[in-house]
């Protein structure tokens, strides 16, 4: 299974990043044509929002070069990445505590690529229904859920991310889709009554 | 196998990645227990399914401001490592407190010129990461407004709803883009657009320009929610140079009669900050 928007060129991302440690910021660049994408949607489903899905990506990068020095091989450039944007994400969540939130189902609409995929509706609001679900959950398993099955992360890399076993980390999206699973199906009985 | 242990394997199986043989071990787990086979089917499902929810992109936007970062670091980042410490670091003496042994004498001097180098170069690094991240987030903010600029000229009032939206998350609202939010309240086709850009120029309200810009945009709107907000916006920032435009503006045969008295009310109120 191959997930949106990632790429199985890590080797590249790796070469990449290891030049900009060294002093070749340029590099970034490459990095950015291959991970903005992914990181946008990792950020705009965990916020629900364009603009801020666009501010933290862009953050991700600068923090990336920031920290350029602490890079390390041996961890992965995923699991390096995605700790970064997890921190910048728990940052934002910190600054915007007081704000309103986006609103269970007003998800800011999104443009979809393949608008075969709407064909009825009654898929478009069962779509609709599933989105709520998953940003009823807490951050923390909403996180998993998006690391695992939208991100193509491997459990041990997801495990690295969070600080985990392997195992823990595949018992945790377990959960955390058994409790999505739950709220969808409350969602579903709210419209049925 | 355990139903803890399947649970496991099951989230496992979703991203496939069991092998052959625990696979069949989780398949023979599931023809045995009920409860697990019901969650593998219902969650398994719901895994398939979360694939179809649509895929957002980034706007061009992002990548303008991507760019226009990169070009600034590329220009504040130094050629090179410099870690040098210079020989003025010793011009200072120590003479009262200089041991005769040579041997002390070397052992100090070595540990002075190390310490030194270490603080030094950690300083210099530091220094010049925040000069550069300095220098990077000021021109982030010149991209968002170019990004909110941008976007405020697009055809797509959901784009040109995200450049207000981007204008009102830039520290200051610079006077390019207070003109241009101005020129989208006057101009844009759609009644959102323009409220939105009314919401987002409150911060401009101290601007006696642009508060004027606004009483004069009055005259010209259609809609009788914007015209409400504009009232609002004047009564607001507390504008009595707006009062004769509003008692003029509420005397108009075509306007509706709940603006009219919203106006009239306006008018009074603002001629009694004077």
């Amino acid at each position: 299974m191959m997930a949106q928007g990632t790429r199985p060129t890590q080797a590249t991302d790796h070469e990449l990043m290891a030049a900009v440690a060294r002093g070749d910021v340029a590099s970034m660049s490459g990095i950015y044509e291959h991970r903005n994408r992914a990181l946008f949607r990792f950020f705009y489903r965990l916020t629900g929002r364009q603009a801020p899905a666009e501010d933290l990506t862009h953050e991700v990068f600068l923090r990336m070069i920031r920290y350029r020095h602490t890079y390390q091989a041996g961890d992965g450039f995923e699991a390096w990445m995605y700790r970064i944007a997890r921190n910048a994400f728990a940052d934002y969540v910190k600054k915007t505590r007081l704000e309103m939130p986006a609103a269970e189902g007003e998800m800011e609409a999104v443009e979809s690529a393949n608008p075969s995929q709407f064909e009825s509706l009654a898929k478009q609001q069962d779509l609709a229904t599933l989105h709520r679900a998953l940003r009823r959950l807490p951050d923390e398993k909403r996180e998993l859920i998006l690391l695992s099955r939208f991100q193509g992360l491997s459990y041990e890399q997801i495990g690295r991310i969070v600080g985990c076993e392997t195992g823990t980390a595949k018992v945790r999206v377990f959960r955390a889709m058994k409790e999505m699973g739950r709220i969808y199906g409350d969602l579903l009985q709210e419209k049925a009554s | 196998m355990m139903c803890g242990n399947a649970k496991e394997w099951m989230a496992a199986a979703w991203r496939g990645e069991l092998d052959e043989a625990a696979e069949a071990q989780l398949k023979r787990h599931l023809a045995g227990c009920a409860e697990c086979s019901a969650e593998m089917a219902e969650l398994g499902a719901l895994w398939e399914r979360l694939g179809d929810l649509p895929a957002p992109e980034p706007s061009m936007a992002q990548h303008v401001r991507w760019q226009a970062a990169l070009e600034s670091l590329a220009r504040t980042e130094p050629t090179g490592h410099s870690t040098a410490w210079g020989s003025n670091a010793w011009k200072f003496s120590l003479n009262a407190l200089w041991p005769r042994r040579p041997v002390w004498q070397a052992s100090i001097a070595a540990s002075c010129l190390i310490a030194g180098l270490l603080i030094g170069a950690a300083w210099q690094h530091e220094k010049r990461d925040e000069g550069q991240m300095a220098a990077l987030r000021s021109e982030v903010e010149t991209t968002r407004e170019l990004a909110a600029l941008s976007l405020l000229r697009q055809q797509s009032a959901t784009e040109r709803l995200r450049g207000v939206d981007y204008s009102q998350r830039m520290p200051t609202l610079e006077p390019r883009v207070a003109a241009a939010l101005i020129e989208a309240v006057n101009h844009d086709s759609n009644v959102n657009v323009r409220l939105a850009a009314i919401d987002a120029l409150v911060r401009a309200a101290d601007d006696a320009d642009v508060r004027h810009s606004l009483a004069e945009s009055l005259t010209r709107q259609d809609s009788p929610m914007v015209q409400a907000a504009l009232i609002d916006y004047l009564v607001d920032s507390r504008d009595a140079a707006a009062a004769p435009t509003l008692r003029e503006f509420s005397s108009r045969a075509d306007l509706n009669e709940a603006v009219k008295q919203h106006a009239v009310i306006a008018a009074r109120r603002l001629t009694e900050y004077r």
